[in-house]
């Protein structure tokens, strides 16, 4: 009885699918956080007769095969990296990214890590690092005595220094872009690492065509659309149920074979 | 063997097959695409000698498959906000390239490879009306008109990158099932003129929760029944078997 296992591989789909827009859900409010969906395949089939095959030696075929399948699984969580909604918080080091391309920070080991979450900070010695105490590439020092900063939208930074009315150019934001950001590989704490699957870094001023620009002040919030989600978590909720229902009608028929001939 | 016991088992076996098909469509609920499928039946007809009290020809039908069916009909159209998502509305399959050849899906969930490459989730590469379809990062957000063409805004202007064919068969229904959503057929594909993409949509599986549940529990009370005629044919061999075993010599 294939059934058993069949629906045992769509109630695991459906676990997947929660468990994915639990994750959503959870990273609401999350910074930069782009909003993941799982995807679902049909696992092999077993023929059993294949489409087409002949059914008499007069040139007659038979119309459909007989295909069993054998349920389903995962092909892919994969992220949908739309644009989030960008939140006024005037904070001057919050730099949000409008349009495509990621920061690049210098992780602890000092590889390079990507993010969209610019929520940045100062470190004793003025440099601009996240919110973990990484320092955001190419390194960008704000002088001790600054009254404010500036950045524009092509990433420049702008430091107006006390005894100083002109502001002087102290940094440029850089973004990197990939030719497929989806392949990035996600590794909490907003950030993400190259891959074989996303291709190389390139990296580019902001504005500059096919990167996106920056804007001093505000923070991109997470592109997780609350309706979506609940939708999708009732949708998968059904789903897992109906496969639940298909277990136990399956051991129902199961049972009965194993009182055949018993009285 | 009693012939009746056979029958039954016959009847049993379809069931089985029955529902291992019903499990599959529910299982893949949630596959982008998925076409139900609903397993068919026909009598097998043997004609059997008739014993002495009974007159003219005896004929026993068991059951046997005829074939599992796909219906074809549209799934529902579901937004997914992902720029690379396709819907197909209509008839059709996008042709994707697989080191087994050429395959064919209705699950319009793509992405770009490391090349640029439009792929499938496996990797393989979907089919334009010029091969294989590659979009730079230059390109930026690309739009999909319902045609399939793919396009960008390139330094102010619109700039054609590929078109995405949706191509069409003359008997859909005999396309084999790969897995993986993909279907493989030795039929001439043709593009598609009617059929139009719809970008940032994926097709929904056509598999209708009530139809399934209520095909199951037909399914359950056909096995039911059978199991009750087999219990009661047995039960009858057995009471034949004491009673003809407690003659007396």
């Amino acid at each position: 009885m294939r059934a058993l296992s069949i629906a045992s591989t769509g109630m695991a789909a459906q676990q997947t699918n929660v468990e994915t827009i639990a994750n959503n859900l959870a990273n609401m409010n999350t910074t930069g956080f782009k909003q993941q969906r799982a995807e679902f395949q049909d696992l092999l089939y077993q023929n059993i007769q294949t489409p087409g095959a002949q059914t008499s030696d007069q040139g007659t075929f038979a119309p459909n095969g007989i295909q069993i399948g054998a349920g389903v699984r995962t092909a892919a969580i994969y992220r949908i990296t739309t644009q989030g909604d960008l939140q006024s918080t005037s904070n001057p080091y919050d730099v949000a990214i409008q349009g495509s391309g990621y920061f690049r920070i210098q992780q602890a080991d000092g590889t390079d890590a990507y993010t969209r979450s610019g929520n940045f900070s100062l470190s004793p010695e003025g440099q601009l690092i996240t919110q973990d105490g990484l320092v955001v590439q190419p390194g960008i020092a704000i002088p001790q005595n600054t009254l404010s900063v500036q950045i524009n939208a092509q990433g420049q930074v702008n430091a107006t220094v006390a005894g100083n009315n002109t502001p002087q150019t102290v940094g440029q934001l850089e973004l990197t872009r990939f030719p497929n950001e989806a392949g990035l590989n996600a590794i909490g704490s907003n950030l993400y690492l190259e891959t074989p699957a996303s291709g190389s870094p390139q990296a580019g001023v902001p504005g500059s065509t096919g990167y996106g620009t920056v804007q001093q002040g505000y923070l991109e919030t997470s592109n997780v659309n609350s309706v979506d989600e609940i939708t999708a978590l009732i949708t998968a909720q059904r789903a897992y149920e109906m496969n639940s229902k298909v277990i136990s009608a399956a051991d129902q028929m199961l049972q009965q074979t194993a009182r055949l001939g018993g009285q | 063997m009693d012939n009746s016991l056979l029958v039954s088992l016959s009847q049993q076996l379809a069931a089985y097959r029955s529902m291992d098909v019903i499990a599959n469509n529910i299982a893949n609920a949630s596959t982008p695409g998925f076409k139900r499928e609903s397993a068919k039946f026909e009598e097998y007809v043997t004609h059997v000698r008739p014993s002495e009290t009974q007159t003219g020809p005896q004929a026993l039908s068991f059951v046997k498959d005829a074939g599992v069916v796909r219906d074809l009909a549209q799934g529902e159209l579901n937004s997914t906000g992902a720029t690379l998502d396709f819907a197909i509305n209509g008839k059709g399959f996008f042709a994707v390239q697989t080191p087994a050849g050429m395959r064919y899906t209705r699950d319009g969930h793509f992405s770009l490879n490391q090349d640029g490459q439009l792929v499938t989730s496996d990797g393989y590469a979907v089919q334009g009306d010029g091969g294989a379809i590659t979009i730079t990062p230059d390109d930026g957000n690309v739009s999909v008109g319902p045609d399939g063409t793919i396009s960008s805004i390139l330094n102010g202007a619109s700039n054609q990158i590929a078109k995405l064919q949706v191509m069409t068969f003359p008997n859909e229904r005999a396309m084999t099932k790969q897995g993986a959503n993909l279907y493989s057929t030795t039929q001439a594909a043709t593009p598609s003129t009617e059929s139009t993409v719809a970008q940032r949509m994926l097709e929904g599986s056509n598999v209708k929760p009530v139809i399934e549940i209520a095909h199951m529990v037909e399914v359950m009370r056909a096995y039911e029944m059978t199991a009750t005629m087999t219990n009661s044919q047995e039960q009858l061999m057995r009471q034949a078997i004491d009673k003809l075993g407690s003659m007396p010599n």
